[in-house]
């Protein structure tokens, strides 16, 4: 057996247990209870009243992607930084903050540079300005 | 270290008589298995309390929007109409359950619980006191971000899973805008950490004073924006007007729960109004000092030393102080996001996504880099410590 | 005993979850399984004590690698159609009984080799008692902050190149369609 205090973790495990429990549970209770006389035009998906067309899984827009994608960088560059900056004030009590700030601002500065270049090259935008949309701004 | 509910209550006589008693029955050391029990417990409190708050939640939002409006709100169930979110669930479980034919049913079950999953498991970590938080894990503020994005991932299957349009809009929307606020959100945190020294709950806490000065909103002028970058990331985040496009009634019907009926609908609703509570609280915790009170009644020294109580209770009084404390700062922070709710008129999506990247990430950014100069130039010294030293020794000259 | 638990829990989480993954027939049910079993690997991190890499196995993994995939399946148009607009077929071909015993059969020779491999180890393991919980995130930070400090930095270079590539491959070739 593990000697390692695993106790805090206790409340987690019960809280999602909860949560799934709560879920399900009131699904459950609720099946005694509520009505259940479904017809074909309560199980369609709405459409404002029409008949609805097709389906709505349909490819999407690769913006989302890139918004993933970058996301997930920033996500691991805060991963990285959260145990540095957790130290930084040990460092600074024992005079060491000085290089410590250097390489977080080096740290910083080169993904400063990546979010400055997707800026400038427009991958920010979300209105993506398309051959159209410029000759309406130069008119 | 990892300080939590059952290492608090250890302390008290009555927990190791308990102890001793599982330990005499099963014949091993039953330390674990009575802060099972115990943490069963207060998260059972814990989850119905946020229940309870969460419900008590819609009620307030229309009350509040009722009197922006100069309306009355509900008002028929209970007294001001305070029971109206009992009735409004008994309503919820009574509605038909329905699941259209073209949805993932599989997707359709999941979305839902796990976005109550996501929601509840951060509440974890929210310090309601310094003895009354369920478990101050070391990494606790991070746990809470892991946590707390998994709402994006039910909301985006929510929508995936109805096959409606309207509702694979909302979810596509809602996750793309949960995931890219979440950049701010993160980075103010990392701000806040680098400030305290740490990623516990108490370590945030402990860096803080019980009075505003001593506050970490008020410690250094990046801190002051970083708290509103922040709070506006995560109104975002929690899909709050005016950041509610997922949910856009006015061009998506309802968004990413426009398929949803009856309980599975109110899980939804249960996990955002959970979710703003949690996102309240964490801006306290890490701005607005937590449950710190003044004059450090929180720990009862102060009874033990003038009234010479006995040392749990004057601890339990202690507590009782931190949690009044914590609760009404994150109260009043709950008033405000539903006062910005009914305020504020809902942005564009483009004008969503130029927010976060081109103002809210780079003003965080900055804010890090400036929490990093100011904790190195001023050895962490807080602008009120430093004016109050300058003028001190003005004086003495 | 809660540690056991903990450790079962998440240990069924894993393997459950990634068996579910290859056994699925569709992406998103998959990415869904993928979930599960993120979560069960975060927790085998938190049972070993390494508490900094459970949280970051959360927040990086199940709260954006799992995103990023349920964007890229709606790319091309979720699990509607067998056959994407390539032309490829979107099911995943391990699902059948055949693949599963091949890969079954090869981990368990794997697992043995392994085995025979640390069973040295494992035999003059020292089972000197660790204090609880120690603060792995001080450790991480004040590691990454001193011995380590080229490879945080690289890894910032890192980042940049898949921030910059990730931004060239989705823009948009507009000119050459006009």
């Amino acid at each position: 057996m593990s000697t390692y205090n695993l106790d805090v973790y206790m409340p987690i495990v019960i809280l999602i247990i909860l949560a799934l429990a709560i879920g399900l549970g009131s699904l459950l209770i609720g099946k005694l209870l509520r009505p259940s006389n479904p017809n074909k035009l309560k199980e369609s998906a709405y459409e404002c009243g029409e008949e609805p067309v097709g389906t709505a899984w349909a490819n999407f827009n690769v913006r989302f992607y890139v918004i993933a994608l970058i996301f997930i960088i920033f996500d691991v560059e805060s991963a990285l930084m959260f145990p540095v900056a957790a130290v930084f004030k040990q460092f600074n009590q024992v005079g060491a903050g000085g290089t410590l700030l250097v390489s977080v601002l080096l740290f910083i500065s080169i993904l400063l540079a990546g979010l400055v270049y997707c800026w400038k090259k427009g991958d920010l935008d979300w209105v993506k300005s398309f051959n159209t949309s410029t000759k309406l701004k130069d008119k | 270290m990892n300080s939590t509910v059952a290492s608090y209550f250890a302390q008290s006589k009555e927990f190791q008589a308990v102890v001793v008693f599982f330990t005499d029955l099963f014949g091993f050391d039953a330390t674990s298995f009575v802060s099972f029990l115990l943490f069963g417990a207060v998260a059972t409190i814990i989850v119905g309390a946020m229940a309870t708050i969460g419900g008590l939640g819609t009620y307030a939002e229309r009350k509040i929007s009722a009197d922006l409006q100069m309306r009355h709100g509900p008002n028929r169930v209970g007294p001001y109409g305070l029971l109206q979110f009992l009735a409004d669930g008994v309503k919820m479980i009574m509605k038909e359950d329905i699941t259209p034919k073209a949805a993932d049913s599989f997707i359709f079950l999941i979305a839902p619980l796990l976005c109550l999953v996501g929601v509840f498991a951060t509440l974890a970590v929210i310090p309601y006191s310094s003895g009354f938080i369920l478990s101050d894990l070391n990494v606790g503020i991070f746990y809470l971000v892991g946590m707390a994005s998994l709402v994006g991932v039910g909301i985006f299957l929510g929508g995936y899973a109805s096959n409606s349009k309207w509702a694979m809009l909302g979810g596509m929307r809602g996750a793309s805008q949960i995931i890219s606020y979440e950049i701010p959100v993160t980075l103010s945190i990392l701000a806040i950490v680098l400030l305290a020294g740490g990623m516990s709950m108490g370590t945030l806490i402990s860096s803080q004073g019980g009075m505003p000065h001593e506050w970490n909103l008020f410690h250094n002028p990046f801190a002051f924006i970083g708290f509103f970058v922040y709070f506006i990331a995560a109104l975002a985040e929690t899909n709050r007007a005016p950041f509610d496009l997922p949910e856009a009634e006015s061009e998506l019907v309802s968004g990413y729960h426009t398929e949803y009926t009856g309980m599975r609908f109110a899980f939804f609703a249960l996990a955002e109004y959970i979710e703003v509570f949690v996102v309240c609280a964490v801006a306290v915790a890490l701005f607005l000092g937590g449950y710190k009170v003044p004059f450090e009644l929180g720990s009862g020294q102060i009874f033990i030393d003038k009234i010479g109580m006995d040392a749990m209770i004057a601890k339990n009084i202690g507590n009782f102080l931190e949690i009044g404390s914590f609760m009404t700062k994150t109260l009043a922070l709950y008033y405000v996001v539903i006062w910005v709710r009914w305020s504020l008129p809902r942005l564009r999506v483009d004008q969503l996504m130029t927010l976060c990247w081109k103002y809210l990430t780079p003003i965080a950014l900055f804010n890090l880099v400036g929490i990093a100069v100011w904790m190195w130039l001023f050895d962490g010294a807080s602008l009120f410590t430093l004016i109050f030293h300058s003028t001190g020794s003005a004086g003495g000259h | 005993m809660f540690a056991n638990t903990l450790f079962l829990l998440s240990a069924a989480l894993t393997v459950g979850g990634a068996f579910a993954v290859l056994w699925s027939k569709n992406l998103m049910h998959a990415c869904i399984y993928l979930l599960a079993s993120f979560f069960g690997v975060a927790g085998l991190y938190a049972v070993i004590g390494a508490d900094f890499l459970a949280a970051t196995q959360m927040v990086v993994y199940a709260g954006g690698v799992v995103i990023l995939m349920l964007f890229s399946v709606m790319l091309t148009g979720g699990s509607s159609e067998k056959i994407n607009r390539f032309g490829l077929e979107k099911i995943p071909a391990m699902g059948n009984k055949k693949t599963l015993f091949a890969a079954g059969f090869a981990s368990f020779v794997a697992a043995l080799i392994v085995l025979k491999i640390l069973a040295q180890f494992i035999k003059h393991y020292d089972a000197t008692p660790m204090t609880a919980n120690l603060p792995t995130v001080e450790r991480i930070g004040v590691v990454l902050a001193t011995d380590h400090i080229l490879a945080f930095e690289i890894s910032s270079v890192l980042l940049l190149g898949a921030l910059i590539g990730a931004a060239v491959i989705s823009r948009p070739r507009r000119e050459k369609n006009d």
